[in-house]
């Protein structure tokens, strides 16, 4: 009796200290660098990050873009409702400083303390150097103010336990590159930056284990299909992926969004598509080789 | 040379689709798409320089598309939401009125793309870039991809 006590006791104290050490810390002040901001850089990288995709008011395609949030995202753990990230001074994110918003952007902490969800690809993020970070932050200020308030996620226990979060990122917050290509590649390097970090390929194009997280031995190998039915295809370039595309089959693909059969493509990879034909043709070029030199996982099942 | 058979192959095609698809719509319409696709490999063909222009083979491949443009919205009856790996996906019927407008999007463009007559490839890459996106404005909400 009294050994179960003092085992549960220090459970209670291992869980407490987790807690603590895994609590929402944003970057320290200090962290950023000396850097002149670049808009049109940011603007590209908005583009890249197929930011709007999820962001952009519901129903809304005006140009430039309005960043009101509103869209629902139904899934196992619950409802995801995706905020506001426009200029707003309360509604949106007008009020964050540099600091709030690479916190946001890299750790996944908010600039009041909390764990974000990974439902906010930070996991994928946390790639990006900081200096791409500030640019994409300067070009986001520059967007019209969507007076929209966001609404909360409805989420399932255990998952709306937001204090829970900081063990998964224990477990899945990474910010090292998933896969190496050689460091004198130029094109190579940039491709898997853009797939690994900003694009955020990974999150719908990777299975997921059993914590919520990617399977990287999984990599790009296709997933079921977080909207319900289907599923989403294998691109790299291994026998169930892209084997038999060209790196300008895939180079055409992303710029018109027909594949090498002319049909076209669909989903919710048609917004994707349509902000890659935004992006300067090196860096579709890039995301092809990266593609095209990534072999297939062994384990697929898609 | 090319052009009689580009058309040759595309009334063929036309044909063929009649005769395999009989009257289940889902067949019927899966045969539609293939031929629409067929089409849309002519056009793109061309724009991507590996088929020379040709401004009739052009044409006889907007004609495909507006037979399609025709006669899709009737092939998604009531009930035919399931059978022969169909990848059309339930919005169709819980967003009637959206899928309408999608298909109504499609034959105006291709009723445009008709009536400009591309005599370039320039011309040919105008025309046809408006329909191409209503292939996608479709596929993106009403169209749920299953194949391997």
């Amino acid at each position: 009796m009294k050994r179960l006590a003092v085992s549960l006791g220090l459970i209670a104290v291992a869980m407490v200290l987790l807690l603590l050490i895994t609590r929402p810390t944003g970057l320290p002040a200090g962290t950023l660098p000396q850097h002149s901001v670049d808009v049109s850089n940011g603007e590209r990288l908005f583009n890249a990050g197929g930011c709007a995709s999820c962001h952009l008011s519901t129903n809304d395609h005006s140009e430039p873009a309005i960043l009101g949030g509103g869209l629902e995202m139904d899934t196992p753990f619950g409802v995801f409702r995706v905020p506001n990230i426009s200029p707003h001074p309360s509604n949106g994110i007008g009020s964050w400083t540099m600091l709030d918003f690479v916190s946001a952007m890299q750790l996944g902490v908010s600039p009041d303390g909390r764990h974000y969800y990974p439902a906010f690809p930070y996991t994928s993020y946390s790639r990006m150097q900081i200096e791409d970070l500030m640019d994409l932050k300067i070009y986001l200020d520059t967007l019209p103010v969507a007076p929209d308030k966001s609404g909360d996620h409805a989420l399932k226990f255990p998952f709306n336990i937001r204090m829970g979060l900081g063990l998964w990122k224990l477990v899945n917050l990474d910010p090292a590159f998933v896969t190496t290509v050689p460091a004198d590649d130029a094109q190579l390097v940039r491709g898997r930056y853009l797939v690994e970090g900003l694009g955020h390929c990974g999150e719908c194009h990777t299975a997921r284990n059993w914590t919520g997280g990617l399977d990287h031995k999984r990599w790009l190998s296709g997933a079921p299909n977080p909207d319900g039915e289907g599923k989403v295809p294998d691109i790299t370039s291994g026998k169930s992926g892209l084997d038999e595309w060209t790196q300008s089959d895939i180079d055409y693909y992303l710029e018109s969004g027909f594949t090498p059969d002319f049909d076209t493509v669909g989903g919710s990879m048609v917004k994707v598509q349509e902000n890659m034909a935004r992006l300067p043709a090196e860096d579709r070029a890039a995301i092809a080789a990266y593609l095209k030199n990534l072999p297939g996982s062994p384990g697929s099942s898609f | 040379m090319s052009r009689i058979l580009f058309s040759t192959i595309l009334l063929a095609l036309f044909v063929s689709s009649v005769a395999l698809a009989g009257s289940d719509p889902i067949l019927k319409r899966q045969q539609l798409m293939e031929d629409t696709r067929d089409a849309a490999k002519v056009i793109g063909g061309m724009l991507k320089k590996q088929l020379p222009f040709d401004a009739e083979a052009a044409m006889a491949a907007f004609k495909v598309w507006k037979i399609t443009a025709t006669e899709a919205g009737d092939l998604f009856p009531d009930g035919s939401g399931t059978g022969h790996d169909t990848e059309a996906k339930v919005t169709i019927w819980t967003d009637r009125d959206g899928f309408n407008e999608k298909i109504a999007d499609f034959n105006t463009s291709v009723d445009a793309a008709i009536a400009a007559k591309p005599d370039s490839l320039e011309a040919l890459n105008a025309a046809a870039g408006p329909v191409f996106k209503t292939c996608k404005g479709c596929h993106e909400g009403y169209r749920v991809e299953k194949k391997d």
